[in-house]
């Protein structure tokens, strides 16, 4: 198989001494919707913020395209290394409107100043593409429900266009149809030929839309799978510990 | 009517209600109070707070806190007169008296950042010892005679206007452009309103941080310089913790929330306008100043409950 465009080897993490990710392996291929699944607490959210830069590995490698990323590195440079995120907090700022929530990070600029008009017009395409019924790019964020300001970092993270998209928990706040339309704008996305890695509690919708399973447990990999090759009760067993982990998952 | 409903939702439309009521009734009580001089003082007066305001503003917008701001305040205006004592030219003692200044700014940073010091602590610490640092540089004693040409910058008037509230309004448009219009204000708001979104988002935190105290530190030091040209000596006590309270007793007042994210510049010179108000219209109307900090702590607690009220119908919680 060719290169992964993301590929983390031997993550290892530890908070004093809680561990959350021990020898953590991950490889997404090209075009392909990648699942991480396990229970709470299973370091999931861990591995998003080491591929980030908001923490700092312990031991091992974040490759993107075969190539290292620097051990120190801010979130700021995450676009130039082709990756879009959206947090599980979301990170979103509650007194800013949704048109500068979309922007944040790389407003801009006219003659150095605030291209509101643009940031606005900007705003408005990139909801109108993933087909989001909102009145006012000018409201502020705080008054959005959970599901709105989670369809809201979904865009954010959409509108950068980058190769690779990670998504923590996207459908988490959502009602079944919010969680239809996060699932399609994920197909589409992956038409489009983006890599997505998406973790969430959601069988169903991990079932519907990804192509390999990978299941994290106590911060390890127990497993990973095509989705034809397995089953939900397979999944669920890897998950609580029920099933024995692969020979050589756990390293 | 929801344009209406945004208009009085605004901190410094209320504010000027409260500044017009104030100014109708000592206008009632005192025939002093309207006259063209009388008027002028209450804005003279209110300089000094505004141009220490419109910096801490945006730190404490950028979800910053900084208690030395009073003592900054007296070590731009007392280096800034020391070195022209020394008969160092009057732009470069401003020059280097502000750059003391903002090494204050980078130093209260450092300490904050590097040291894990809560910003209060931080800034109550640098307070304390520059109010030290100062006494010594001067042996307790007030730096003059000040060259002629450094006073008139504060003493002259500019189209009949004093020029200190010409430098005060200068200021104050300066900073709300760049808190308003410039990216770089969007991001000071993104990092006061929620810190952990700044960082994902890949904004440069720590330049922010270090751009908000040292700018806060550098308005400081230059009303300082202000002042100091004002009353044509650098004064040991010119600052202080009062200065430092009244600062921030301003700000606050002006609808800058100490949770960081929201407020204007308008609204922190309608702060400063409306202390500076109510001591002149208490000395006018003869009710003895020692209610002054009554009324004025009442408007503060007024202004800052108000303040949540309004984030609470603003905000849904999740
Ligand atoms: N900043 C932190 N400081 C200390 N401990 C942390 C920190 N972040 C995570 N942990 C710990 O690391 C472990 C893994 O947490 P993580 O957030 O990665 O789990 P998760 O798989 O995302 O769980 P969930 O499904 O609940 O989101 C937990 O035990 C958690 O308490
Ligand atoms: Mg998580």
């Amino acid at each position: 198989m060719n290169v992964p465009v993301l590929n983390l080897r031997g993550i290892t993490k530890s908070f004093g001494s809680v561990s959350a990710l021990e020898s953590f392996n991950l490889a997404a291929y090209e075009g392909e919707v990648h699942a991480l699944v396990g229970d709470n607490g299973a370091g999931k959210s861990t591995a998003i913020k080491i591929i980030t830069g908001l923490h700092q590995a312990d031991e091992g490698v974040v490759e993107v395209l075969g190539s290292p990323l620097p051990h120190r590195r801010s979130p700021a440079s995450l676009s130039e290394h082709g990756i879009s995120v959206v947090y599980q907090d979301l990170a979103l700022v509650e007194c800013l409107d949704i048109a500068t929530n979309l922007s944040l990070g790389g407003l801009p600029r006219r003659f150095g100043m605030l291209d509101r008009r643009r940031m606005h017009k900007d705003a408005q395409t990139v909801l109108g593409d993933l087909k989001v019924r909102v009145t006012d790019v000018s409201t502020a964020v705080g008054l959005l429900s959970g599901g709105q300001r989670q369809i809201i970092a979904i865009a954010r993270a959409v509108r950068l266009n980058k190769p690779l998209l990670l998504l923590d928990e996207p459908t988490a706040a959502l009602g079944v149809q919010e969680t239809a339309h996060v699932g399609e704008i994920v197909d589409q996305l992956k038409a489009d030929g983006k890599t997505i890695v998406c973790i969430s509690h959601d069988l169903e919708f991990v079932f519907q839309h990804a192509d390999r399973i990978s299941v994290l447990r106590l911060g390890r990999t127990v497993a990973s799978r095509r989705t034809e090759d397995t089953t939900r009760a397979e999944i669920v067993g890897l998950i609580t510990g029920a099933i024995r982990p692969d020979e050589g998952a756990v390293a | 009517m929801p344009q209406l409903r945004k208009v009085f939702a605004r901190q410094e439309v209320s504010l000027l209600f409260v500044v017009i009521a104030i100014g109708a009734a000592t206008a009632l009580k005192s025939s002093a109070f309207l006259t063209t001089s009388n008027i002028q003082q209450v804005f003279i007066a209110s300089v000094s707070i505004f141009v220490m305001g419109c910096g801490t503003a945006l730190l404490v917008i950028g979800g910053g806190l900084d208690f030395s701001v009073g003592a900054t305040f007296t070590l731009g205006g007392l280096l800034t007169a020391q070195l022209m004592v020394h008969s160092v030219p009057w732009p470069l003692a401003i020059l280097v008296g502000l750059i003391a200044c903002v090494f204050v700014g980078v130093a209260n940073f450092a300490i904050i950042t590097y040291l894990h010091v809560p910003p209060i602590i931080a800034t109550l610490g640098s307070f304390y010892v520059l109010t030290g640092i100062t006494t010594v540089m001067t042996n307790g004693l007030d730096v003059l005679p000040l060259p002629q040409g450094f006073q008139t910058l504060a003493q002259d008037k500019f189209l009949g206007i004093p020029n200190t509230v010409v430098f005060a309004i200068v200021v104050g448009v300066l900073t709300w452009f760049v808190l308003e219009r410039m990216p770089f204000g969007i991001n000071v708001r993104a990092l006061g309103g929620n810190r952990d979104a700044a960082l994902g988002n890949g904004l440069a935190v720590a330049w922010l941080d270090v751009a908000l105290y040292g700018t806060a530190a550098l308005t400081g030091g230059a009303a300082g310089v202000m002042y100091a040209a004002q009353v044509g000596s650098g004064q040991v006590n010119a600052g202080g913790s009062s200065s430092t309270l009244t600062v921030i007793t301003a700000v606050l007042i002006g609808g800058v929330s100490l949770l960081g994210g929201l407020g204007s510049i308008q609204g922190v010179a309608m702060g400063a306008v409306l202390l500076s108000l109510i001591n002149n219209a208490l000395v006018l109307t003869q009710i003895p100043p020692t209610l002054n900090t009554i009324i004025i702590g009442s408007i503060l607690i007024c202004a800052v409950a108000l303040d949540h009220l309004r984030r609470e119908r603003l905000y849904r919680k999740r």
